[in-house]
């Protein structure tokens, strides 16, 4: 278990494009992340920028997420931009899990 | 927000995902407001990295970079009477598809966030029961 960042969480929302996908991701993401009360900075990138980075969470479609391995300790792969719900979902297990959120 | 080019096509006959996101790209390439190119670059995109533009059960936004040929802020859609396949493990078949091009890094932030606005409200749903061009083109103008 890493400990809990004693900042706001990092997360990055990553498309093929970096203009659409993700950043519709990106305002899903802080919908969810603010319903489960965590203060987070969320930034939306393309997939060959989002590789020379770090974030705590990288958010992108499952198409993805084997070339995000390395940039987050914690990776979500999401098939439904729409579902906020099941977003939040599996951003509050991720987080337990990482014990970034009890 | 900057006024975004509009426009829409229904009843569209596509005979694959390529055709589709043509489809949805061409009337913003006769506004003038997308190059003929911009189309091209989604489909070589998508290629390159898988398909993208796919973001829910049935829906994709196609889109490119500013520098792919997007000339103005712009938003379209096509509503396919046939659905096709993208290749996406668990959206597809996909039965409307947005377009949207932006000139820079910004100038369609606002028009994006209301654009999931809508979508998260039903806007997808609407516009596939659009019965023609006039009332896909009010309900994306809702959007703008």
């Amino acid at each position: 278990m890493s400990p809990a960042p004693n900042r706001p969480l990092t997360v990055l929302t990553v498309c093929g494009v970096g203009m659409g996908s993700s950043l519709i991701l990106k305002m899903n993401a802080e919908k969810a992340l603010k319903s489960l009360g965590v203060d987070a900075k969320v930034e939306h990138t393309d997939v060959s920028s989002a590789r020379g980075m770090k974030a705590d969470v990288a958010i992108a479609q499952g198409l993805h997420t084997d070339e995000l391995s390395g940039v987050a300790p914690v990776v979500i792969a999401i098939s439904n931009f729409m579902d906020v719900d099941g977003l939040r979902r599996q951003l509050d297990e991720a987080l337990r899990a990482q014990g970034w959120l009890e | 927000m900057t006024e975004p080019i509009l426009d829409a096509v229904v009843g569209v006959q596509a005979t694959d995902w390529r055709g589709a996101v043509h489809a949805a790209c061409a009337p913003l390439v006769t506004a003038g407001a997308l190059e003929a190119r911009y189309p091209d670059r989604c489909v070589a995109i998508a290629e390159e990295h898988g398909p993208y533009m796919v973001l829910a059960p049935g829906l994709a936004l196609a889109h490119a970079r500013p520098e792919d040929g997007a000339v103005q802020l712009c938003l379209s859609a096509a509503v396919l009477s046939r659905p096709v396949e993208f290749g996406h493990d668990q959206n597809d078949p996909v039965d409307l598809v947005l377009a949207f091009g932006s000139p820079d890094d910004a100038s369609h932030l606002e028009l994006l966030q209301s654009l999931a606005e809508h979508l998260l409200a039903g806007l997808a749903d609407e516009l596939r029961l659009a019965p023609n061009r006039v009332e896909a083109v009010r309900m994306l103008g809702a959007v703008a």
